[in-house]
């Protein structure tokens, strides 16, 4: 089994889903029985991938498969897992038993299409992160938006069919031109296979010239940046966040959001590193003012999932800052923030649920002092909010901290402290727009009525965010198991992407930093460009 | 260097009340049960530090630290930050007080919130601020500290928050927590950069786990030149002065202040624990740790000792209007915290600490002593509503007449020392860290004033509350525009002493805050009364710290320290040229620093400059205010300067307004929505333009058709069909 593992947790939703189907025609059905199913596949789905963490550790790939699949143009079946892959396909696993049981009384309507597609979902997310051919990888890229459409469109709110089409247009028109960009690839490699591709570009580093690295590299960072979302091409993440139903937010916060910077880190530092470089300091400019940017919007919504939207947008530049450091320290901070991110902000989407549940309104006016009525929910809130602030000892922090000690000590731009100290200010911008929020949602006095009576968290409501609570916890103080094993598979990238500068701007920019023997401090510094 | 397991305890200990009282209390409902957890798991952390502190192998008698390691936190490529702690003679002495302080004022607590309907939660949260401290202090290198420094404000969060119904204390808390954000950021900017520098974060070299010290890194190196320039360097300035902002933000100085006197909303206990006498000197604290940092930059130094200087003198003047009691001890407390820092800035690192410690004592008691006022008062904490308490709460009132002579400066009471110690310090500090000598006489200019107005307005605020006529019975003295209810309930009752749980901390502390400055009685004056004065905390600390190539240090009555291995170098073994050329060597100002009886002469007569300015300002306050105690004092102190409106006015409030005008609903909606709705349009309007080509008419498909074709026949025999490069 364990060399079908990874067809088996892509497959294995999928069956679900059939399952669910023909249960749809058994002769005394029930609704709610689909639910059950639903969870038992993607419960056996997390147990199944469990199983893989035991096998992942070092730079190669594992549980390989590689058999072909469309024999007329080499496109082959190829999967596999390594370090970086492994935790995100665990978060996967993670989430979607967690998005079902969400879903468990706030949906009722069509409920056999609901699941199934979010079980389609889970499959294609799943095959995203473990494809290591690019026509399959893209495959599934496209396969994830079609269930997240329709989860949007159907059980969204009240403006779904524009928060929908417009997700749907915006990442499609992205993949679109990575389609271009696979397809130029493959004409020049002659191969889909990203090993493959490797393996030619360092045997063979004149077949890509420069100018063909830099239109493909815009085609997929293109692509990705939409997907991650970079500013300025975030907009549709409010709106889709805003109108999704609660499972497709904490799914497409925990999960699709990291399948952009996924692809940056797997392809665009790992097949072009040349044009990595060259374009750091537009992705590093594009991440600060996204960090900024987006905690100043999150800072003055209205609405508080949109609130949490935005803070995406601001958590999601510390990302794009570390992975462009170049620096193992931001590098790891960037894979470990995307967990961070998954579950932090997965969890805050499930209180945003929880509290629209019972009020059917997510506008920060319409509460306040939800402590007095809803002691679980508010404590629980408020230890989740601090994750996502990034107080240490909670998981934001690990992640937040190594990616700017990555970009403070990287060499991959000029400025590289500035951006830092203007990045570090994201830290104050969290605590502002969340415990404001936090201040006029859950503490002060009960000033509307309705919410005096508020029933309190329900034991599965509670069972579902536990495993994420104690996460954060782990995550925030024993961040090594998992760091340790994504180290070799960084460090390849890292090895790849930082290549030795060959003079130019890069050279003499900066010492090493933190050699044993301390530097001398005086003037150096200034000379050298900080 | 040897490892001792019990050093975990002391910050676990309170961790496990915490967490008991979080979940059990929550179901207890046990006002006894609760207070007895959260006390005992502080009194076991008191009774190990003592033991870890004074033991045969101690800390504060060995010459090195205690070091416990407990995982390794984050480790990726060259940086390490591990979970260790580490009992020196620093950590120690502050491990001492707050463990100490901090268990009498859990024990007044039980007594305060008696009968709170969150009598658990408080408690918990004492004990989880009391894990965060001592983690801030045991931390062995600086991101474990700053776990602790986030922990503290978290905690200083929930607590003055504590009071979820009233929107004063969830504004407070929320403003406290930010405003340290603002300080966190130059702490962790700092600390980057100190990565960045030496390789390392710890604080102590860990040969067994292959870390070395960054401090003593930073003591290897020379010292930044005085400039200006320094500032953005990246060398010892920069990182000095980013963990000064850090500093700053957690100790309440200009420009991050504003926090501290709002957190007052809180609980006095939490007032008195986390607001005065621990989490607000972390500041200090993490000054006096990275005392080989500031020793190589005289700029920073002198950027503290200016901010120092300003805060105390600055808060002084504000806490002369206040009319809230807690408020006047607040600004008092922003004041002293100045005073701290000047110390720090002018190089008397231990006169720093020291200070730090008595104030521990003498302003807990005087915050426990309002609470008692106030809990005796019926929460009543306007002072302009008291009036004659001394005969109502006679315990009180005697053990804050120890806190008002000690914060006042009166000699044998422990603030006199400390103070004294700093404003000499300051009058005699070398050129170091000041571009001329003229600042250091400036400077104790400041601090001598300041002392003058710290003994008017704790006289003022005695007087309000202990003299004169019993206010409390008038209905009608409202200065305020509190509501009819907050005068019907204190009209009701009689104000009564509180019960012997509040009581006994304050007396422990009353004794403490009288007999608490002996530990550190200088050379000149402690010569006086006997031929060998041992200034203790001076013995206890000096080897800990760092010099400046100025002001060598001398330990008095004690040869042994010249055996001791030193944690820090010396500084005699500096290497690299002198930072500042016109100095003298080291070694030639050491010899001469000792004790020469010229300063000696002059050390005595300034302590009794000091005292004179104590007793002139206790003097002048009694004399004005014990005629008219509710004399209006100027608006713009009572006003605080405005700085919270001017803050508002120039940076929150703009803030806001260009996030949601400008940023959000013009960039965000308007600009990039509004491009791309653009683009929607135009390909729908494009598509509908088209769609009248499809008008399902065979004959315009055929006219389409034909056009078509000629279009490409036209253009192939125009070009040729090399044009597209096909093969002929």
């Amino acid at each position: 089994m364990r060399q079908h593992l990874l067809t088996i947790l892509i497959l294995l939703p999928v069956l679900g889903t059939m399952v669910a189907v023909a249960y749809s025609f058994a002769p005394r059905r029930q609704d709610d029985h689909y639910k059950w199913i639903a969870l038992a596949v993607t419960i056996l789905t997390f147990a199944l991938s469990l199983l893989l963490v035991g096998g992942v550790g070092a730079a190669e790939f594992r549980f390989e498969e590689n058999v072909n699949w469309i024999g007329a143009i080499g496109a082959r079946y190829h999967l596999g897992v390594d370090g970086i892959s492994l935790w995100l396909v665990l978060l996967t696993t993670l989430l979607m038993p967690i998005a079902i049981l969400s879903s468990w009384t706030a949906i009722a309507k069509r409920q056999l299409s609901y699941y199934v597609f979010l079980l389609l979902l889970e499959g294609a997310m799943i095959g995203v992160f473990v494809s290591l051919d690019l026509l399959l990888f893209y495959l599934f890229f496209e396969a994830s938006l079609v269930p997240m459409f329709f989860l949007i469109g159907i059980w969204g709110g009240e403006r779904r069919i524009y928060a929908a089409v417009k997700f749907f247009i915006y990442t499609s028109v992205g993949s679109l031109l990575m389609l271009v960009g696979i397809i130029a690839l493959y004409f020049i490699y002659g191969t889909f296979d990203y090993a493959a591709i490797l393996a030619a570009m360092s045997a063979q580093p004149a077949l890509l010239s420069p100018n063909a690295e830099f239109w493909l590299f815009l085609a997929f960072a293109f692509a990705f940046c939409i997907k991650i979302p970079l500013f300025p091409l975030h907009t549709w993440l409010p709106d889709a966040h805003t109108e999704a139903p609660t499972a497709g937010s904490v799914i497409l916060a925990g999960v699709l959001l990291k399948m952009g910077t996924y692809g940056l880190l797997r392809f665009n530092l790992g097949l072009f590193p040349n044009m990595s470089r060259q374009f750091a300091w537009i992705m590093i400019t594009l991440a600060v003012v996204g960090i900024i940017y987006g905690a100043l919007v999150a800072m003055v919504q209205p609405d508080v999932k949109r609130l949490v939207a935005y803070s995406s947008v601001s958590h999601m530049g510390f990302v794009v800052l570390g992975l462009f450091s170049f620096t193992e320290f931001g590098m790891q901070g960037a894979l470990y923030q995307m967990l961070n991110h998954g579950v932090s902000t997965g969890a805050l989407f499930l209180f945003v649920g929880f509290i629209y549940e019972r009020r059917h309104t997510r506008l920060i006016t319409d509460f306040g002092g939800l402590a007095t009525p809803m002691p679980w929910f508010s404590s629980l809130f408020v230890f989740a909010s601090l994750s996502s602030i990034g107080l240490p000892f909670l998981n934001g922090f690990v992640g937040e901290f190594l990616i700017m000690l990555g970009s403070w000590t990287s060499n991959a731009i000029q400025h590289s402290w500035t951006a830092t100290m203007l990045a570090a200010t994201g830290m104050i911008w969290a605590a502002v727009y969340m415990l404001w929020m936090l201040q006029r949602v859950v503490f002060g006095k009960v000033t509307n009525p309705a919410n005096a009576t508020l029933p309190d968290l329900s034991a599965r409501e509670i069972g579902l965010l536990l495993p994420l609570l104690i996460l954060m916890l782990v995550m925030g103080v024993f961040p090594r198991p998992f760091l340790d094993r994504s180290k070799a598979s960084v460090e390849a990238v890292r090895a790849r992407v930082a290549a030795p500068p060959t003079g130019g701007s890069f050279a003499g920019n900066k010492p090493a930093g933190a050699q044993v023997e301390p530097r001398d401090l005086s003037f150096n510094a200034l000379e050298g460009g900080h | 260097m040897h490892e001792n397991n019990l050093l975990s305890l002391i910050i676990f200990a309170p961790l496990g009340g915490a967490a008991i009282n979080w979940f059990i209390g929550r179901r207890l409902r046990n006002e006894k049960i609760i207070g007895i957890i959260a006390c005992s798991s502080v009194g076991i952390s008191t009774i190990i530090a003592f033991y870890l502190a004074f033991n045969s192998n101690g800390a504060l008698r060995s010459t090195e630290p205690i070091l416990d390691h407990l995982w390794t936190w984050i480790q990726v490529g060259r940086f390490r930050a591990d979970f260790g702690l580490a009992l020196d003679r620093l950590s120690g002495t502050y491990a001492l007080f707050v463990t100490f302080v901090g268990f009498l004022i859990h024990v007044f607590a039980v007594g305060y919130m008696h009968g709170d309907s969150g009598f658990y939660r408080f408690f918990a949260y004492l004990n989880l601020f009391m894990f965060a401290m001592l983690t801030l202090i045991l931390a062995d290198n600086f991101l474990l500290m700053f776990v602790g420094w986030e922990g503290v404000g978290l905690c200083s969060y929930l607590l003055i928050g504590y009071y979820t119904d009233r929107k004063e204390a969830g504004d407070a808390a929320k403003k406290a927590f930010i405003t340290n954000r603002v300080g966190d950021w130059g702490f962790v900017l700092g600390l980057m950069l100190v990565f960045f520098l030496t390789g390392s974060i710890s604080f102590f070299a860990k040969p067994e786990h292959g870390v070395i010290s960054a401090l003593q890194a930073f003591a290897g190196m020379s010292a930044d030149p005085f400039t200006w320039k320094a500032l953005f360097a990246g060398g010892a300035t920069s990182v000095a002065i980013l963990l000064f902002i850090g500093a700053a933000g957690k100790s309440a100085q200009i420009p991050l202040y504003v926090w501290l006197p709002d957190a007052m909303a809180g609980p006095t206990p939490v007032s008195a624990l986390i607001h005065a006498a621990t989490m607000v000197t972390a500041g200090v604290y993490m000054i006096v740790r990275c005392s080989a940092i500031y020793t190589h930059a005289p700029t920073a130094m002198f950027t503290v000792a200016i901010i120092g200087a300003a805060t105390a003198i600055f808060a002084a003047t504000i806490g002369l209007a206040q009319n809230d009691i807690k408020k006047v001890l607040a600004y008092s407390t922003v004041s002293q915290l100045g005073y701290m820092f000047l110390a720090c800035g002018v190089g008397a690192f231990v006169a720093a600490i020291f200070h730090v410690i008595t104030h521990a004592f003498f302003k807990a008691l005087l915050f426990l002593g309002s609470g008692s006022v106030i809990h005796g008062m019926h929460h009543e904490q306007d002072m302009r509503r008291m009036g004659g308490l001394r005969k109502y709460m006679p315990i009180t009132f005697a053990t804050m007449l120890t806190g008002w002579l000690a914060i006042s400066g009166i000699p044998i009471f422990a603030g006199f020392f400390s103070k004294d110690e700093i404003l000499w310090k300051t009058w005699s500090a070398g050129e170091f860290s000041l571009p001329s000598l003229i600042w250091s006489k400036a400077l104790w200019f400041v601090g001598a004033i300041t002392a003058l107005l710290t003994a008017v307005y704790m006289t003022r605020m005695m007087v309000m509350t202990f003299w004169g006529s019993e206010r409390f019975r008038e209905k009608d003295i409202d200065h305020h525009e509190e509501g009819d209810a907050a005068q019907a309930r204190h009209n009701v009752h009689e104000p009564h002493e509180s019960p012997w749980v509040m009581t006994v901390p304050l007396i422990v502390l009353a004794v403490l805050s009288t007999v608490g400055g002996f530990i550190g009685v200088p050379y000149a004056l402690g010569s006086l009364f006997s031929d060998h004065p041992v200034n203790y905390i001076e013995q206890t600390l000096e080897p800990v710290i760092s010099h400046d190539p100025v002001s060598v240090p001398h330990v008095e009555g004690s040869h042994a320290v010249d055996e001791m291995q030193w944690l820090s170098p010396k500084p005699q073994q500096l290497d690299g040229p002198p930072a500042v050329h016109a100095l003298e060597g080291p070694e030639a100002a050491s010899a001469e620093h000792a004790h020469s009886p010229e300063e000696i002469r002059q050390e005595r007569l300034l302590a009794l400059v000091s005292v004179l300015i104590a007793a002139f300002g206790i003097g002048f306050g009694w004399l004005i205010f014990q005629k008219r105690p509710l004399l209006q004092m100027p608006r713009i102190l009572e006003n605080k300067y405005y700085v919270d409106e001017i803050y508002d006015a120039t940076i929150i409030n703009p803030m806001e307004g260009l996030s949601r005008e400008g940023l959000w609903k013009l960039f965000d909606v308007g600009v990039i929505d509004g491009f791309l709705h653009a683009l929607g349009d135009a390909v729908t309007e494009g598509g509908r333009l088209v769609r009248h080509m499809q008008g399902g008419f065979v004959r315009s498909y055929a006219a389409i058709i034909l056009i078509g074709a000629l279009v490409l026949i036209g253009f192939f025999a125009y070009f040729g069909a090399h044009a597209l490069g096909l093969p002929r």
